[in-house]
């Protein structure tokens, strides 16, 4: 492979190294929820990234979703009691 | 739940010249310490409280509805604030406004039709194509998901990845439970959630 001459043209300014990123990658692969029911395997890189991806679009459209509902209520509710409860609750 | 040890942060860390580890708080390393920065309750209880005050505006305001695109812009941005500038794609987030301001303003001057451009780095694709392609083709996908890491190296967009992800998620336990506080509260006040979230029968 040519990972060999990348490296030492990269050496002064930013030497990642393969092991770096995997490094990173399996971090990244524990905070993915299926990680924690998969084995230890080593997964792709790729896979990971997909996943990756695939998590974030989930938890975009989840705070989509409460978006969509706090601007329901928001709209039908009287806040000002609402307010109250939920400081209550916060600081509970 | 298991929390990932922080040792992989550090010898990344190490590695990348050991300057950063001195000065954690200064240093911008979201992905250090994502995991528990993001999982306390002190941290969510400044974010509800940040999505309280912004709401509360946004009700005020609003003489007509104003379509939930308000809400998700002022809950991505009180998430943005509680990151307290460490990471990129929260500077991203609060950066987002003064872009869009700017970008009108210069459409109206000079006329509409001009669209900005960005322009990939043909350079950097050429070097990159040396770690496998459809890895870099995925993370390219991933940094367009993470605000303001569409051209950040990989070790750098997988550090905001965790950090995001890890704030993503705080941002719906949040706003779980304020959404569940006030429709709760709006059909009795009686029957508060519970810490935990889950809102009590009745």
């Amino acid at each position: 492979m040519s990972s060999r001459r990348s490296r030492s043209r990269q050496s002064s300014s930013s030497r990642i190294t393969e092991e770096q990123i995997n490094d990173l990658v399996s971090k990244l692969q524990s905070l993915l929820p299926e990680a924690r029911i998969r084995s230890n395997d080593r997964v792709s890189a790729a896979k990971v990234l997909q996943e990756t991806c695939n998590y974030i679009r989930g938890l975009h459209r989840e705070v989509d979703d409460l978006s969509e509902r706090l601007s329901e209520l928001l709209a039908t509710t009287d806040m000002s009691s609402a307010q109250a409860a939920i400081i209550r609750s916060l600081l509970m | 739940m298991a929390i990932p040890n922080s040792e992989n942060g550090d010898s990344a860390a190490m590695v990348r010249g050991g300057r950063k580890r001195k000065r954690r708080d200064a240093a911008p390393e979201p992905g250090h310490r994502s995991f528990s920065t993001w999982r306390t309750e002190s941290i969510e209880k400044r974010y509800s409280s940040k999505l309280l005050e912004a709401l509360r505006r946004i009700r005020n305001d609003a003489a007509e509805p104003r379509g939930n695109g308000a809400v998700r812009d002022a809950a991505d941005r009180a998430l943005a604030v509680a990151a307290r500038g460490r990471s990129r794609w929260s500077r991203a987030i609060l950066s987002r406004r003064a872009i869009k301001l700017r970008a009108v303003r210069r459409r109206r001057q000079r006329g509409m039709g001009e669209l900005p451009r960005s322009l990939p780095h043909p350079i950097e694709r050429r070097r990159r194509r040396r770690r496998s392609e459809l890895v870099q083709k995925k993370a390219e996908e991933l940094g367009r998901l993470v605000p303001g890491c569409r051209k950040v190296s990989l070790p750098a967009l997988l550090e905001e990845t965790s950090d995001y992800i890890a704030a993503l998620e705080m941002q719906i336990r949040a706003m779980s439970v304020i959404a569940d506080a006030v429709s709760t509260a709006g059909g009795s006040s009686v029957g508060l959630p519970d810490r935990s979230g889950s809102p009590s029968t009745g």
